[in-house]
C-alpha cells in the first residue's frame, strides 16, 4: 500500500456530492449552507429556554448588554446548565443502550437467538459482583448477573459497582469530590431536576454534577454495554477488513446496518448466513448479501466479525447517493431522518426497527428481540426483495477503500502484549509490557482518538492530521467510532501504516504485531480505553491522572461526546477538543473547564479548532505529564525497588 | 530516571573522553601517525560500515569525532537514542583504535583485544549452520566468582560463544573456567570501551557474509538483527556509559539482559535478577532455540570443549 493511499482522505466525498448536485439530491452540505451563520447566543450557549418566562439570552460579554435572565439567571449558570443537559442526554443514550444489551442477556437462553458467548467474561464478573457460580446452570448466573446490572440503573442505595474497577488514588478523589454516581437513571434525573428553572445556579456545582452524571456513563452505562456485548456476542479478537465506500459491491444486495446496538446487527449478520436467506438472494439475481456497517453499529459488527465498514457519521447520506443500497437498516442514534428523503431518490428502503427511534417517512419493521433471529430475516428479506428495483442508471460506487486489522479489545490487546514477555521474568496476561514502554520513553505517551464527524471541520481531516502527528511522534494511538472509522478508511489501523510512526512505536509495532493505531470498538467501548488506561495505572501504582495519556475528540458532534469527555475528564484524562462547546459565553465556565479542573480531578480541557496546535498541544502535555512520572519513578528506582514490585511483594507475603 | 538522558550523558563522555584521547596522541604522535587495527581488510570496522570511509591516520579520526557528534541527537524519541548508542560504539572504536596506534600490543593475555579477519572467518561456518547456536557479550562484575564461572559454563555448555568484558574475566579465571577460542569463551578487554571487539566482529559479519555495502549503515543494522544471534549480559552497576554502549547494542539487534534495576523495554531490555535464570532469560530474549540432547555424564558435554587440551597436571 502506498503511503499516499494510506492517508488520502476522501475524494469520494466529493465525487458523491456532486453526484448529488447532478441529481438535484439535497445532503447535508447543503443544509450546513442553508443555516447560514450560527446564532451567536446559542453558540456560546448564553440561550436559556428552559422555562417560559424565556427564551432568555444573556450576553456573553461581561458587563455589556444583558448580564441575566429573567429568573436572574447568570451567563454562568445559563451555561452550565445547557452542558449538564447535554451531558445528561449524551449518558441517557449510551445508558438506554446498555439497558437494551442487559435485558437481552437477561432472555439469552441455551437453545435461543441470544447465547452466551464468552463464559469466561461472564464468571469473572460474576466472582467481581458476587454472584454464585458454583454448580450452577451458566444462564442462571447470566440471569442473576443481568439482574443486578439492570438494577445499577434504578438501585437506590449505594454508588455504583464499577467504580471499583478505577485505580485507587482516582476513587478518593471521586469520594472526596462526591461526585461517585449512585443509579445511572438517578443520576440522569438529577440533572434534569438542577437545571430545572430555579435550581441549581452555580457554575461549579452544575460541573460536579455533569461529572458525576458523565461518570454514570463511562464507568456505568457504557461499561455495562461493552462488557455484556462481549459476553453475548463475543470478546473481540483481531481481525482482517476492508473499510470505506468502495466495500460495497455491485452484483450484491447491499445492506448498510447504521446505529448502535448489537442485538440487531448480531442477528442480522446471523440471517445473512442463513442458507434459506442466500438461496434468496441468489433468485433475485444477486451474487450474495453484503453486509456493510456504518457507525458503532458498523464497528461492533466489524469487531465481532470483520464486517465491512462502509463509512462514518458523515458517509450515511453518501452510501445511499451510490444507488446500490438496497437497505439502510437503523436503530437508535445518529441516524440522520433526512434518510427519508434521500432514499425517496432510490430504491434504498430506510428501516427504522426501535419503538425509541421512529422516523416519519421511514419503513419501520420492529425488531422483537423474542423473536430476534426471526425478526431479523424477515427485515433481510425486504432488502433481498428490494435487489430488483435498483435503478442502473443511478449506480455508481466510488473504488476507494483501505485494508484494515481491527478487533483489539483489552483482552486481545494483553494477549499481543504477551508476545513480548519473557517467560523467565514476568506472567502473561498483563499491562507490563505497555507500562514499561511508557516508562523507558519508547513511547512517549497514548492517546484515545475519538468522537463524530462536524461540518465546522473538513471531514475527518482533523482525525487524520492529528493521529499521524501523533504516530511521528511515538505515541500510541487507540481509537472508536467515527474517529476508527476515519482511521481505518485511511489506512492507519493496517500493520503497514507502522512505517508511518516514530521509530519506537514502529519498533513497538513490530515487536507485537498490531498497527500503530488499534481500533477499539464503538462509543460505548471508550469504557476499554478507560480499563486499559486505569489497569496500566494501577500496574505502575499511580493514578490515571499520573499517566502521559490524553483522550482527544478532534471532530465531535454529539452530546454522546460531551459525556464521554466529561467522564474522561472525570477519569483524570485530559481531553483536546477540536470543535468549540457552547460554553465560550462564560469566561467562569471556561476557566473551569481549561484550568480549574485540573486541580480536582488532574486533568482538563484544552480546546483549539486547528488540528495542528491542538497535537501540538497534546505532545506538550504528554512530556509535561512523563516529566513528573519519571520523577517519581526515578526515585523508587534509585532504592532499587520500583512500587508494582513492592505490591508484588506485599501481596506474597499476606499469601 | 529518564533512560534516554542516561544514554546521552553516556554517549557524551565517550565522546568527550574519545576526544581527549585523540588529541592527546595527536601531541604524542602527530596527525599523520597511522591508524590500524592488526589484520584486518575493514580498517575501523564500524565506522567504515557506517561512514564507507577507511581510517589510516589520526588525522581521519578527526572526522570520526564529527561523525559520532552528529549521531548525538539529544531529543526524547527511541530513533535519537539508539543513535546515540551508535555514537557510543563509535566513540568507542575510536578509542581502541588510538590504543592500537600509541601501542603495538595494547592487550595481553589472557585479554584479546581486536579479533582479526581470520578468526571472524573461521566462525561464519560454524554461526551460519548454528553450531554456534549464538553469541554471549557478558559484561561487568557477577557478585561472586561462582555465580559468574555458572552463567559462562552454561553459555559453553550450550555451544555458545561468550566475550567477556571487564571484572568478570577476573572472576572467570578465579572460577577456573576455561577460556580460548577453541573453547569459545574470549577475554576481551577490561575496559568498557573494549566491548567494541565484539561488535566490529557483528559488523565484519555484515561486511564478509552478508556483503552489505560499506556506508549503507541501516542494512548493516538490519543484518546484525537478522542474522548475528547475539545479546549482552550486564553484570553489576551499571554507569551511564554502560547504558548507552547498551543502547548501540540495542541499536543492532542485541538484547541487554542485566541483573540491575532498570527501566526495561520488552524484548530489549530485561532486567533478571535470578542468575540461574540469566541464560535462559537471554536465549528466549534473542529466541535462540538449541536442541539439547541430554547425555547423562558427569562432565560438561559440548562442542566448545572439542578443541580442549588436557594438561599433564589435570
Amino acid at each position: 500500500m502506498s503511503e499516499t493511499k494510506m492517508v488520502s482522505l476522501d475524494e469520494m466525498d466529493e465525487q458523491l456530492i456532486q453526484k448529488a448536485e447532478a441529481e438535484g439530491v439535497e445532503t447535508m452540505w447543503d443544509r450546513k449552507k442553508a443555516m447560514k451563520a450560527p446564532c451567536g447566543f446559542g453558540e456560546k450557549g448564553v440561550c436559556c429556554r428552559i422555562c417560559a418566562m424565556g427564551p432568555c439570552r444573556v450576553s456573553p460579554v461581561e458587563g455589556k448588554g444583558a448580564q441575566r435572565g429573567i429568573c436572574g439567571a447568570t451567563a454562568d449558570t445559563i451555561v452550565a446548565r445547557n452542558l449538564a443537559r447535554m451531558i445528561a442526554a449524551g449518558t441517557s443514550a449510551h445508558s438506554d443502550h446498555a439497558r437494551d444489551i442487559a435485558h437481552v442477556m437477561h432472555m439469552a437462553s441455551r437453545d435461543g437467538n441470544y447465547t452466551i458467548k464468552d463464559e469466561r467474561k461472564l464468571l469473572s464478573l460474576a466472582e467481581e459482583w458476587e454472584v454464585n457460580t458454583e454448580g450452577r446452570d451458566i444462564y442462571d448466573v447470566a440471569h442473576e448477573v443481568a439482574e443486578i446490572a439492570l438494577n445499577e440503573f434504578g438501585k437506590p442505595f449505594g454508588t455504583l459497582k464499577f467504580l471499583e474497577r478505577a485505580p485507587e488514588p482516582r476513587k478518593k478523589i471521586w469520594r472526596e469530590l462526591d461526585i461517585e454516581p449512585r443509579a445511572i437513571d438517578r443520576e440522569i434525573a438529577t440533572i434534569m431536576h438542577s437545571t430545572h428553572m430555579g435550581c441549581t445556579s452555580d457554575a461549579e456545582s452544575l460541573l460536579k454534577i455533569g461529572m458525576r452524571t458523565a461518570l454514570a456513563d463511562g464507568w456505568g452505562g457504557s461499561m455495562i454495554g461493552t462488557v455484556f456485548s462481549d459476553i453475548l456476542f463475543g470478546t473481540p479478537v483481531p481481525r482482517e477488513t476492508e473499510a470505506n465506500l468502495g466495500v460495497l459491491e455491485e452484483k450484491q444486495v447491499n445492506i448498510i446496518l447504521h446505529g448502535h446496538e448489537p442485538s440487531l446487527s448480531e442477528m442480522i449478520v446471523m440471517a445473512a448466513q442463513d442458507p434459506q436467506i442466500i438461496k434468496l438472494a441468489e433468485e433475485v439475481g444477486a451474487e450474495g448479501i453484503n453486509l456493510a456497517g456504518m457507525c458503532c453499529t458498523g464497528n461492533e459488527v466489524t469487531m465481532r466479525h470483520g464486517v465491512k465498514i462502509a463509512g462514518n457519521f458523515f458517509q450515511q447520506e453518501l452510501a445511499v447517493l451510490t444507488g446500490v443500497i438496497e437497505a439502510v437498516i437503523v436503530d437508535v442514534q445518529c441516524i440522520f431522518p433526512s434518510l427519508t428523503p434521500i432514499t425517496d431518490c432510490y430504491h434504498t428502503k430506510f428501516i427504522t426497527t426501535s419503538p425509541k427511534a421512529k422516523i416519519t417517512g421511514a419503513t419501520h419493521i420492529e425488531f422483537n428481540e423474542e423473536k430476534a433471529l426471526e425478526s431479523a430475516k424477515s427485515i433481510v428479506r425486504e432488502a433481498i426483495e428490494n435487489f430488483k428495483n435498483r435503478k442502473k442508471e443511478k449506480v455508481f460506487i466510488p473504488q476507494t477503500k483501505n485494508q484494515a486489522t481491527l478487533g483489539y479489545s483489552v483482552e486481545a490487546i494483553i494477549k499481543q502484549l504477551d508476545r513480548v514477555v519473557n517467560s523467565n521474568i514476568d506472567p502473561q496476561g498483563t499491562v507490563k509490557p505497555l507500562a514499561d514502554v511508557i516508562k523507558a520513553g519508547v513511547l512517549r505517551g497514548a492517546a484515545g482518538i475519538v468522537g463524530c464527524n462536524n461540518p465546522k471541520v473538513k471531514h475527518d481531516y482533523s482525525h487524520i492530521e492529528i493521529m499521524k502527528k501523533l504516530i511521528a511522534n511515538d505515541v500510541i494511538v487507540v481509537t472508536t467510532g467515527c474517529a476508527a472509522q476515519a482511521a481505518a478508511k485511511a489506512g492507519l489501523t493496517s500493520k503497514d501504516a507502522a512505517k508511518l510512526a516514530g521509530k519506537g512505536l514502529q519498533a513497538v509495532c513490530e515487536l507485537v504485531d498490531i498497527p500503530p493505531v488499534l481500533h477499539m470498538g464503538s462509543c460505548v467501548d471508550i469504557s476499554r480505553i478507560l480499563t486499559l488506561v486505569g489497569e496500566t495505572a494501577k500496574h505502575m501504582g499511580v493514578d490515571n491522572c499520573d499517566l502521559p495519556v490524553v483522550g482527544v475528540a478532534p471532530e465531535w458532534m454529539s452530546e454522546k461526546a460531551v459525556a464521554i469527555a466529561n467522564y474522561v475528564i472525570a477519569s483524570g484524562i485530559d481531553v483536546f477538543l477540536g470543535v468549540e462547546p457552547p460554553v465560550m459565553g462564560s469566561a467562569a465556565v471556561v476557566d473551569m473547564l481549561t484550568n480549574k479542573l485540573e486541580e480536582m480531578t488532574g486533568a482538563k480541557f484544552f480546546i483549539d479548532t486547528d488540528p495542528h496546535k491542538l497535537s501540538a498541544m497534546m505532545l506538550d502535555r504528554i512530556e509535561e505529564k512523563r516529566a513528573k512520572l519519571e520523577a517519581r519513578l526515578g526515585k523508587e528506582i534509585e532504592y532499587g525497588i520500583t512500587r508494582a514490585e513492592e505490591e508484588e511483594e506485599g501481596v506474597k507475603e499476606l499469601a | 530516571m529518564n533512560l534516554f538522558n542516561v544514554i546521552y550523558a553516556g554517549s557524551n563522555q565517550a565522546l568527550s573522553a574519545a576526544e581527549g584521547l585523540l588529541k592527546q596522541a595527536i601531541e604524542e604522535k602527530g596527525r599523520d601517525h597511522k591508524v590500524v587495527f592488526p589484520e584486518t581488510a575493514y580498517s575501523l570496522p564500524i565506522i567504515y560500515a557506517a561512514t564507507g570511509l577507511k581510517m589510516t591516520t589520526l588525522a581521519d579520526l578527526e572526522g570520526a569525532i564529527g561523525v559520532v557528534k552528529s549521531l548525538i541527537v539529544e531529543e526524547p524519541r527511541l530513533e535519537q537514542a539508539l543513535n546515540a548508542g551508535l555514537a557510543t560504539a563509535v566513540s568507542a572504536e575510536i578509542i581502541e583504535a588510538i590504543k592500537y596506534a600509541l601501542n603495538e600490543t595494547p592487550y595481553d593475555a589472557p585479554c584479546a583485544g581486536h579479533i582479526t579477519d581470520a578468526t571472524i572467518r573461521s566462525l561464519g561456518v560454524p554461526l551460519v549452520t548454528g553450531d554456534i547456536p549464538g553469541v554471549a557479550v557478558v559484561l561487568g562484575k557477577c557478585p561472586d566468582s561462582e555465580t559468574a564461572a555458572k552463567v559462562i559454563k552454561d553459555y559453553q555448555s550450550k555451544g555458545l560463544l561468550t566475550f567477556l568484558v571487564g571484572d568478570i574475566i577476573d572472576q572467570a579465571i578465579e572460577a577456573n573456567v576455561k577460556m580460548g577460542l577453541e573453547l569459545r569463551v574470549i577475554p576481551l578487554g577490561y575496559d568498557v570501551t573494549s566491548v567494541i571487539h565484539v561488535v566490529s566482529v557483528a559488523i565484519r559479519a555484515s561486511l564478509i557474509f552478508g556483503g552489505v555495502e560499506p556506508g549503507k549503515l541501516a542494512e548493516h543494522m538490519e543484518y546484525t538483527k537478522n542474522r548475528v544471534p547475539a545479546f549482552v549480559n550486564a553484570f553489576g552497576p551499571l554507569s551511564e556509559l554502560v547504558v548507552s554502549a547498551g543502547a548501540g547494542a540495542i541499536a543492532l539487534g542485541f538484547p541487554v539482559i542485566t541483573d540491575q534495576v532498570v527501566p526495561e523495554v520488552p524484548t530489549l531490555l530485561l532486567t533478571q535478577k535470578d542468575y540461574d535464570k540469566i541464560p535462559a532469560t537471554s536465549l528466549e530474549a534473542r529466541n535462540i532455540k538449541i536442541k539439547v540432547t541430554e547425555i547423562p555424564i558427569p562432565v560438561g558435554f559440548a562442542a566448545a570443549f572439542e578443541g580442549e587440551r588436557v594438561r599433564k597436571d589435570d
